[in-house]
């Protein structure tokens, strides 16, 4: 796709910044900016990803081979939007083993029917 | 780890028990600017403190030796793909004074969704995994030790493992790291919703470790044709990362703007660059700068491209910087060469100390044109920003190819890049985030059931303990350092030695031909020069006509398949040559009588000038009193002269004419002076074409200089002799 072409009509378009005092201009700019982010920031605030899902495994004491195998398993049975971490820690505590424990036993094909009870 | 300067770097050392290493400090490190510094014979105004062990500018030789080191942070971009090549390359960056070192990942990283292990090879740059950047930096522990001044480890945070690069970096000390979600969408052509999701929380693990981000706008101009016109667009995206960054949770003192002066001379640079620069720094107060130096006009010549850089560099001073990035002056031609990594730093530093206290001296004007254009640049800005409201937002404007489009906004010319919000790479990723999502790890950023510190019920997360991080040392068997690093430390066991630019011994050398005819013709006579002295595969790797008949010079790489065994070696290498002021405080307050005269029939005594008079850098300069008798001066005439003002040193140039006459006369002036009972107190010394040390230590002299000699080696030389003589 291609994208619009438009002669430089700057004289026209600036019109409405003229009168405007560098601050004003500057907040003007910033606003601008913000009102641009503020719907990215939200759906970062309500949404995951696989990527954001091994980092939090890997923060849990897993290796990077570990939490790929892992959260690749989760998404494949839809569990991810629960969160990979929040998962493998609420296994842990119903099973009484560490973090570390229960992720192997996920890993070797285990406790999987559990974890639809455990969201 | 504690590293000599008289040794090389231990690779294996380095390598050895990785697996425990924990870096020792964490976050990003400023140097501090210290008023009105001390050094040698000046008083400073933009500097820091000095390093421990440096290598200084060439010209610090005539100002006692002094190495002042700028405010500015300085980078060097590393991207061999060995990272065991890489490490030595850092030291030496180091030793000329960078202290930011980026490095570059290799090349199609972005698109691998998860870490990479182990040590494997790369092009343009390393794989990032965790033993390569523990090493690194644990090598960088020990480098910054030896040069005393904290090193900030650099890397890349984007692609589709943004999150997973992040808490590696937390782990593992990194310092600073490029992460900016524009970049992934419009270069890397990476799904824009998982790129802006997965920036957050590599933001929000970022700030936390206290690592300074570095944004990715600079590739606006590092892409477009007509650089210059991207400005306005550029103030764009450095704002909504900015902004972006700031919502996820980071500081201003941790965001960097990467900026780069768009243009290259013959533009007129400063009228273009400056006022787009001022405008930067004035919408985006409170934030870091990395100045950065210009990339998109650089062609092969590097001195041209270093201009161009020291021009950059000044607009980093006429405004304001944090981070001095440099650029290797031969990246518009290969990958760049290791000692070309030290002349980008060498430039950067050589400028930096030539302009400081340049606010002292100049001021740039408040109205006129440049105020003019600023504020143009502001209003182009905020033009841009209300188009892609009215687009309906940030992916909308993407779709609709608003960016990197190389019309001067609002002008479009209808090249913009065009992205599809719901394709790209990691397309229909991104998941929405359950009622009860949770998320038991520190620095997590978004909708979480979990308080903070959850990660105590048990035991704490990596970023509270860093014992519980997983280390993976290899994966393959046989891509890997312990295999590369055989043929190399063979090598070096058996003290071989082959030039290199690159990679350990990868006998890459390039030689500068000028060949004096016309330029296609001249072009095939110097491959072919090269091919003679022995070079495999030679390129030109740089071209310039001196005129169209007259000549051209070329640069012309080539391998040098050979090995020099140390062994083979005279030691006389291995005495480091005395300085020159260290001569002069010898010499000076000693009085030494020095006799020079050009012996037997000869008239040439043109020679022996350049070795003794001040003019020509001769040995006057250091203090000795030197008596030249002129020309066919008859050896007993010299004796006497020497006996006069009782003189240590007698110096005859010998230019032959026929046979072996200068034999004859080294061996005449040794003898008489034997018979006069001289010898012991005078040094003989002789010179001239056919003269060899060797040859001159057979006919009774102290030493022999052959053509090309120098004063200062005379000097470094007979100073030598004498404190010997005097213990």
């Amino acid at each position: 796709m291609k994208s619009i072409e438009r002669a430089d009509d700057f004289a026209a378009r600036r019109k409405h910044l003229q009168s405007l005092t560098d601050a004003e201009l500057q907040q003007r700019f910033w606003q601008l900016t913000e009102q641009i982010i503020a719907p990215l920031i939200a759906e970062a605030r309500t949404h995951t990803t696989p990527a954001i899902e091994r980092s939090v495994l890997l923060r849990m004491g897993f290796s990077s081979v570990e939490a790929k195998q892992l959260v690749s398993a989760m998404q494949q049975r839809r569990l991810l939007g629960h969160g990979a971490g929040r998962l493998v820690l609420e296994l842990a505590r119903r099973k009484s083993v560490p973090v570390r424990e229960a992720g192997a036993g996920l890993l070797d094909g285990l406790y999987w029917e559990e974890l639809v009870n455990v969201k | 780890m504690k590293l000599d300067p008289d040794k090389k770097l231990d690779i294996q050392e380095v390598l050895n028990d990785l697996e425990h290493y924990q870096p020792r400090r964490k976050g990003w490190h400023w140097r501090v600017k210290l008023e009105d510094q001390h050094i040698g014979p000046f008083i400073y105004k933009d500097t820091s403190a000095s390093l421990r062990q440096s290598i200084p500018l060439q010209a610090a030789e005539y100002f006692q030796h002094i190495d002042p080191q700028c405010d500015f942070v300085i980078t060097t971009e590393i991207a061999s793909g060995r990272f065991e090549d890489d490490l030595r390359r850092m030291r030496m960056a180091a030793w000329h004074g960078a202290d930011h070192i980026m490095v570059i990942r290799t090349t199609g990283q972005s698109h691998i969704d998860g870490l990479i292990e182990g040590t494997p090879e790369g092009i343009g740059g390393i794989p990032i995994s965790r033993k390569q950047i523990r090493a690194t930096r644990k090598a960088l522990d020990a480098i910054e030790d030896e040069v005393g001044r904290p090193i900030n480890f650099h890397s890349y945070v984007s692609g589709v493992a943004g999150p997973e690069m992040a808490v590696l970096f937390a782990e593992e000390g990194v310092n600073g790291a490029h992460q900016d979600p524009q970049y992934n969408v419009l270069y890397r052509g990476i799904n824009m919703h998982r790129s802006f999701v997965d920036a957050a929380e590599s933001k929000k693990i970022l700030a936390n470790a206290g690592i300074l981000q570095l944004d990715g706008a600079h590739n606006a101009n590092a892409t477009a044709k007509q650089a210059w016109k991207v400005t306005p667009e550029l103030f764009v995206q450095h704002a909504i990362n900015t902004a972006y960054s700031r919502a996820a949770g980071m500081p201003s003192e941790l965001i960097a703007l990467s900026t780069v002066p768009p243009t290259a001379p013959p533009a007129p640079k400063l009228r273009l660059d400056l006022p787009y620069a001022i405008a930067l720094r004035e919408l985006f107060t409170g934030y870091k700068i990395r100045a950065q130096q210009n990339t998109r006009y650089m062609q092969s010549d590097t001195r041209e491209v270093s201009v161009t850089h020291v021009l950059d560099t000044l607009i980093s001073r006429l405004t304001s910087a944090d981070i001095q990035s440099t650029i290797t002056p031969d990246e518009g031609r290969n990958i760049p060469w290791h000692y070309n990594n030290i002349a980008g730093v060498n430039t950067a530093r050589q400028t930096l100390m030539g302009l400081d206290g340049l606010a002292e001296l100049i001021e740039l004007k408040h109205d006129g044109p440049l105020r003019d254009t600023v504020r143009e640049l502001k209003e182009r800005a905020v033009l841009f920003l209300e188009e892609i409201l009215a687009q309906g937002g940030y992916y909308a404007a993407v779709a609709a190819g608003q960016f990197v489009d190389q019309g001067y906004y609002p002008e479009r010319i209808g090249d913009g890049i065009v992205r599809d919000p719901n394709g790209g790479d990691g397309a229909a990723t991104v998941i929405i985030r359950e009622a009860g999502y949770g998320a038991p790890v520190c620095s997590h950023f978004g909708n979480n059931i979990y308080q903070p510190k959850t990660c105590a019920v048990y035991g704490g997360c990596t970023l509270c303990d860093p014992a519980k991080i997983q280390y993976i040392d290899e994966l393959d068997a046989n891509d890997n350092v312990n295999k590369r690093l055989q043929g190399p430390l063979a090598e070096q066991a058996a003290g071989l030695m082959r030039p290199e630019v690159e990679k350990f011994g990868d006998g890459i050398v390039c030689v500068t031909l000028f060949v004096p005819g016309q330029a296609p013709l001249a072009e095939l006579a110097a491959l072919e020069m090269a091919r003679q002295m022995g070079l495999q595969n030679p390129q030109v790797i740089n071209r310039r006509i001196m005129h169209p008949a007259e000549g051209s010079v070329f640069e012309v790489k080539g391998k040098l398949d050979i090995a020099i065994n140390a062994a083979t070696l005279v030691q006389e290498a291995g005495i480091t040559p005395l300085t020159h002021e260290e001569i002069e405080t010898w010499v000076r307050p000693r009085d030494i009588q020095v006799i020079a005269a050009t012996v037997g029939e000869d008239e040439h005594s043109v020679g022996l000038h350049e070795i003794l008079d001040i003019k020509h850098g001769g040995i006057e300069r250091y203090g000795f009193q030197c008596h030249n008798l002129g020309t066919s001066v008859a050896v007993e005439r010299i004796l006497d002269t020497a006996q006069q003002y009782n003189a240590a040193v007698i110096l005859i140039s010998t230019i032959v004419t026929h046979a072996d006459i200068h034999k004859q006369h080294m061996r005449h002036l040794h003898e008489l002076a034997m018979q006069r009972g001289l010898r012991d107190r005078v040094i003989l010394v002789a010179g001239g074409a056919q003269v060899t040390d060797q040859l001159a230590r057979q006919c009774g002299m102290d030493a022999g200089f052959g053509r090309g000699t120098t004063g200062h080696a005379v000097a470094n030389f007979l100073v030598r002799k004498l404190r010997e003589k005097k213990t």
